[in-house]
């Protein structure tokens, strides 16, 4: 059996958004291989940066938080982005445990 | 993800009905799926692996489209007898884990909203109190009283519906008495032993916080066992 175990951040967005905050969404869409969080984690990022949940063990979270006050300056509406282990990445952050995840961000409007 | 459905997303939790978010992750276009329901049109062609993924209450990407499903499953229901003082941190671990939490206990006294705020405590004997709570094979009893009178119907009760997780409070010779109380009452030594006495995993702690703590490891544990 599952339990939802549920981490209770889109009511933490929604209050975000109740103080005029914009938000962005960032979900674990994809893992390939050990990945530290589960296909749903989520984590919310602001304008400013501050952020709430986890989509890794810590790994990743600083690159996320740029791509997403990125798409809220650009005010794009969605973009995925992938984190591998591989050196060639783009990121100059990847993931520790050898595992791939891809990650989804969203604007919430 | 349009403001409108994050709200209609955070009401549903809050009714604990289940349902599903379902993304087109090419397009950012995010919907609600209930099984009753029928979807968009943006959505309809992908119905049947959709139901499929959310049958199977898993997260993820349907295979070879670009739709995410995320299932949101009622949480269990977890019935505490006894609004001791283990209970009030029982309620604090609870809140961060999710599962749903009531308590039942006659004693006023004890199930005053002052130490329980914002939780659902039914002030009755068990016997009278389960005739107010649907339970089934998803629920779990922590039964905290370690009076007989309290705690025995309710374990009986929670016997006899076959919940997941049954966990009794007291001593090994106050579980010995129990277990004998149990099997004059008429119960088979399997039901019986499926009882979690004394509750909880071996920790050493002894104040009612680690007590808390061990007891709702072994009902996450058990949780993941099922």
């Amino acid at each position: 059996m599952k339990n939802s175990f549920d981490e209770k951040i889109l009511e933490e967005a929604n209050d975000w958004i109740k103080t005029n905050q914009k938000v962005v969404l960032a979900t674990v869409i994809q893992t390939w291989g050990s990945s530290p969080r589960q296909v749903g984690s989520r984590m919310i990022v602001n304008e400013k940066g501050d952020f709430s949940g986890s989509v890794s063990g810590g790994c990743v979270e600083s690159a996320v938080v740029r791509e997403c006050i990125g798409i809220i300056k650009d005010n794009k509406p969605f973009k995925k982005i992938e984190f591998k282990v591989s050196n060639e990445s783009a990121w100059e952050v990847g993931l520790a445990c050898g595992g791939e995840i891809a990650v989804y961000l969203e604007q919430i409007n | 993800m349009k403001l409108e459905i994050l709200k209609e997303i955070i009401k549903k939790k809050e009714k604990k009905t289940e349902f599903a978010i379902i993304t087109n992750l090419s397009s950012g276009e995010s919907e609600i799926f209930e099984e009753d329901k029928p979807l968009s049109k943006n959505f309809e062609k992908y119905i049947d692996q959709i139901k499929n993924f959310y049958k199977s209450k898993k997260n993820g990407v349907v295979d070879n489209t670009d739709i995410f499903v995320e299932t949101y499953i009622r949480p269990i229901k977890v019935i505490i007898v006894g609004a001791v003082h283990i209970a009030q941190y029982l309620v604090d671990f609870a809140k961060s884990l999710n599962f749903e939490i009531l308590i039942i206990d006659p004693r006023g006294y004890f199930a005053s909203e002052q130490r329980f705020p914002n939780i659902k405590i039914i002030n009755k004997w068990p016997n009278e109190a389960f005739k107010e709570i649907e339970t089934n094979t998803n629920t779990a009893l922590i039964a905290l009283t370690h009076d007989p009178k309290i705690d025995d119907p309710a374990l009986q009760h929670a016997l006899k519906k076959n919940f997941y997780y049954i966990g009794a409070l007291g001593s090994k010779k106050t579980h010995e008495n129990r277990c004998q109380r149990l099997r004059d009452a008429g119960f088979s030594d399997d039901k019986i032993k499926s009882i979690h006495g004394p509750i909880g995993i071996k920790l050493g702690g002894k104040s009612a916080p680690e007590i808390a703590l061990s007891i709702v490891s072994q009902l996450v544990s058990e949780t993941y066992k099922k």
